[in-house]
């Protein structure tokens, strides 16, 4: 989709336009359901929270002021909606034994180490999984992400900084164990 | 690890390839959002079935309480489960009480009174939970002024005590237990406690009277653990109970899920008044279902009024039998009777009442082949769902006869069946199908639809009533879930003779829209099903009417005349208006009418020369008045008369060109006494109904007038529905006074 032909589809949907704004759906439903799985690493989670994010989507376009970028709203959006699924269920997004589904096709020893890689991202601080996830999965800015997650750049940058510095030690470790 | 390979791993961190079903599942409800927000924007709700909405303030909340819902529930549990604690140890108590009056402290209340606390207590879920206990604070405040009559120089040494065993002992003397003089000495010692308490109490307290009342129920052994269990939740002591209790109320009512207001109605807005000169004909479909009835019952039952587009006038109206006159013949189906009264809501205008009632059938009763088609999808997971599901097919089992067939389908991700064609007389057979059903999955309710087609249709008899009962909640999620895609469906399926009958149940996520749409278009009944007494209106009583229709594509049109009425409003039939043209167009659907259907529609309109609503035209009039002028010199003496010319058209079950009745309606058509009756009734529920939709037409007409009005015409009301009526206005008139404004 163009950008031009999006931001029509934007603003006809933001006018209540019922077709725009299902067609926005229909192409932006992937992406927040890939990018709520990356964030939550659990099938059926994605799934519930990509719902709940769509419709917090029907309810809030009219209020997508066009400051950001339309996908970083819907980042900040989808984030959101996941907390608030999380603690509506009241438990902990990192379920290992999702993540560990999420991989079992292709069991080989490379794939074991990524599945450990991902388990331990998502044990990071909140803050810290959200800027990683941002900034090195979905490749942001730091800037972009610090609009997103709403705080300065240069606390993203130190995040980042603070999770590589943690996944390193914790995998240095191990290896050096294995 | 360094971090190229951390951000290769993150960047290529697979994502399994996306579910259609959840997809579409998701954009079906970020539609329905979408559409109700919209409608939000121009629409004012009356509100939805949450209970918490009406009485516990979320404004008041913290953010952090509101986003937590779950650590609310579980204290909430934990505040319940003390009470129910407490609850049983009062019963406890006034059980001991009872049994051994010679230990019992007078302090407490009385048996009866306690037990009273406690049912209090463990039913009160919400709201009510203040009131007990309040009793007892109300009544110790009481006692006390009493005692200050007394004498003041008792009060200082044993107020409490005295009065209070005076207050108990007089209601022992009621129960006619016995009461002596050493229980009372132990009385009193306890009471001195009590009052080393009160002092304490008083030592912090601000408000001295309130705590002393207080202080007595304090120190009784039974009810300390209530008082204990307030302290738990951690409301200080020097607040008067009364007080605390309400808090407590405030804080814990809400908050458990259930879908709400994703209930879709279609849109529609109230007949308006039309002047005669412009639009003399009026014309549209009947509608004997009672589906908008039964789900206003429903939200009233649960304290708020019902969205403005739930109610469908005249489903309001025919939902009671009215005594109209019956015809003999089943080749004449039906006989309009057609009545004229003053108008209760506007002064100088008159109502006009179309009352129809379908034949009887009272021989025989044609042989049915009936495929229930059953929706098992996880949104019927409810108890007013499946389970009354079960229920109201196992009751419309006994309106069968043993000759005809049952076959059940179901469907939720995928259709099936449970139950192929089978006898009716295999009760047993067909019953054990029904309670191995659970519920579970989405929603393909198209394919459901499609396999009880062909079930009918693998099973058809030329002679008997072929039809396909639908039992769900109207959430189709999965297939076809488009309404007019779904409605093309059903539409081509009618013609092969296979009738459509909706049953909706649940509330929150129930979708009358796509209902009503079925029903119309598949030759059917839509009624909605909220707890197991209609299931038995519908399916038992009614049975006749649901099963075996005796006239399809009723369609009604009246034409008034100008000399007489210069302007009318239909009151109802909004979504089933038709287009003039339409009438004699055999090939345009209408509603369909069963045996012993009673149908009513009421018209509101001004006789000519009295204070319109509509402005005569300025320069229409004088040609119109001149035209008058010729007709009543041609054919003076038969058209001065009629008020209006009533015309019907319906097509017989089996066929497909249908037959006209028509008559015209006079001022000398006045019914007799018990059709009077009905009809006052009939106005009464459609006052009702207005006033709920907002009371545009009528006037200063209020909850009351309809009490009044319906009270005076409830005649002999054999089943008791139009008291239930007269129940449910009372309901209204209370949850409307709770509505803000």
């Amino acid at each position: 989709m163009s950008t031009e032909n999006e931001q029509d589809l934007i603003n006809a949907a933001k006018s209540g336009d019922r077709r725009a704004f299902e067609a926005l759906l229909n192409t932006y439903y992937d992406v927040i359901f890939k990018f709520a799985f990356k964030w939550c690493a659990n099938r059926n989670d994605a799934e519930d929270i990509t719902q709940n994010a769509c419709i917090k989507l029907a309810r809030s376009i009219d209020k997508f002021d066009g400051k950001s970028a339309f996908s970083s709203w819907l980042y900040r959006l989808v984030i959101n909606c996941g907390k608030d699924w999380y603690k509506s269920q009241n438990r902990h997004p990192s379920n290992p034994d999702a993540l560990e589904k999420a991989k079992t096709n292709s069991d080989t020893e490379d794939s074991l180490y990524t599945k450990q890689v991902l388990h331990a991202v998502h044990q990071l601080p909140e803050g810290e999984k959200d800027a990683v996830m941002l900034v090195l999965s979905e490749g942001l800015s730091h800037k972009e992400a610090a609009q997103i997650l709403g705080c300065k750049e240069s606390t993203i940058s130190w995040r980042i900084h603070e999770a590589r510095k943690k996944l390193s030690a914790q995998f240095e470790k191990e290896q050096n164990y294995g | 690890m360094d971090d190229q390979k951390l951000d290769k791993i993150l960047n290529d961190m697979d994502v399994p390839a996306i579910d259609e079903n959840a997809k579409k599942r998701a954009l079906n409800l970020a539609m329905a959002e979408f559409d109700a927000h919209q409608k939000e924007k121009e629409k004012k709700f009356q509100g939805f079935s949450l209970l918490g909405r009406l009485m516990g303030n979320h404004k008041d909340k913290t953010h952090k309480q509101r986003r937590d819902p779950m650590a609310e529930k579980s204290r909430k549990n934990f505040i319940y489960g003390g009470m129910a604690t407490a609850a049983a140890v009062i019963i406890v108590a006034g059980i001991g009480l009872q049994q051994a009056p010679q230990y019992s402290m007078p302090i407490i209340p009385s048996p009866a009174e306690t037990n009273t606390i406690a049912m209090g207590q463990a039913t009160s879920v919400r709201g009510k939970v203040s009131e007990p206990v309040s009793d007892v604070y109300r009544q110790a405040l009481e006692t006390r002024n009493l005692q200050d009559s007394d004498g003041a120089q008792e009060e200082s040494m044993s107020f409490v005590p005295k009065t209070k065993s005076t207050d108990s002992g007089r209601k022992r003397d009621q129960l006619g237990m016995v009461k002596n003089a050493p229980q009372k000495k132990l009385a009193e010692k306890e009471f001195y406690d009590g009052r080393a308490k009160a002092k304490l109490n008083r030592a912090i307290s601000k408000d001295e009277a309130e705590v002393d009342a207080l202080a007595p129920m304090a120190s009784s052994p039974a009810i300390a653990p209530a008082r204990e269990m307030l302290k738990q939740q951690g409301f200080a002591s020097t607040v008067p109970m009364e007080e605390k209790i309400i808090i407590t109320d405030d804080d814990t009512v809400n908050t458990y899920y259930q879908d709400e207001g994703r209930d879709q109605f279609q849109d529609f807005v109230e007949n308006p008044f039309k002047a005669v000169n412009a639009e003399p004909v009026s014309t549209f479909s009947v509608d004997v279902d009672t589906a908008s009835y039964s789900f206003m019952r429903r939200q009233l039952n649960h304290g708020v009024l019902p969205q403005k587009d739930a109610i469908r006038i005249e489903e309001l109206i025919n939902y009671f039998d009215y005594n109209y006159d019956v015809p003999e013949d089943k080749s004449v189906p039906f006989k309009p009777s057609v009545t004229v009264t003053d108008s209760p809501w506007n002064a100088g205008k008159k109502l006009m009442h179309i009352g129809i009632k379908g034949y009887e059938i009272t021989d025989e009763q044609p042989n049915s082949n009936i495929v229930f088609l059953l929706d098992v999808s996880g949104s019927m997971n409810s108890p007013d769902k499946l389970p009354l599901v079960k229920n109201s097919m196992k009751m419309l089992l006994n309106s069968l006869k043993p000759d005809d067939t049952v076959s059940i389908a179901v469907y939720a991700g995928a259709a099936g069946t449970v139950l192929e064609p089978t006898k009716a007389s295999e009760k047993a057979k067909i019953i054990a199908a029904f309670d191995r059903l659970s519920a579970g999955g989405s929603t393909a309710g198209a394919a459901g639809i499609n396999l009880a087609y062909q079930l009918a249709e693998q099973n058809f008899d030329e002679d008997a009533v072929n039809r396909v009962i639908l039992a769900t909640d109207g959430d189709f999620n999965v297939g076809i879930s488009n309404r007019e895609e779904l409605k093309d469906f059903v539409e081509r399926k009618r013609e092969k003779g296979v009738f459509l009958s909706v049953l909706g149940f649940g509330q929150g996520n129930y979708n009358d829209h796509l209902m009503q749409a079925l029903a119309q278009n598949g030759n059917g009944v839509a009624a909605y099903i909220d707890n197991l007494n209609e299931a038995r209106k519908v399916l038992v009583e009614e049975a006749t009417s649901s099963l075996f229709p005796i006239a399809k594509d009723v369609k009604i049109q009246i034409e008034f005349n100008p000399a007489l009425v210069s302007e009318y409003r239909l009151v109802g039939y909004e979504t089933r208006a038709l287009k003039r043209e339409d009438f004699n167009n055999d090939a345009v659907d209408a509603g369909d009418i069963g045996a012993g259907h009673t149908v009513t529609a009421i018209y509101e309109y001004t006789p000519a020369g009295a204070t319109q609503m509509v402005d005569p035209l300025r320069y229409g009039a004088a040609k119109e008045e001149k035209k008058h002028n010729l007709d009543n010199i041609d054919n003076a003496s038969d058209f001065n008369q009629e008020i209006a010319f009533l015309k019907m058209r319906y097509k017989l079950p089996k066929e497909n060109v249908s037959k006209l009745i028509t008559q015209p309606v006079t001022y000398t058509q006045h019914g007799d006494g018990e059709v009077t009756q009905d009809t006052e009734f009939a106005t009464a529920v459609a006052s009702f109904a207005q006033i709920l939709k907002g009371g545009k037409y009528t006037g200063k007409m209020n909850y009351d007038d309809v009490i009044n009005l319906a009270n005076a015409s409830k005649g002999e009301d054999k089943f008791g529905y139009r008291a239930e009526f007269i129940q449910l206005v009372r309901l209204a008139q209370s949850a409307s006074a709770m509505q803000p404004r």
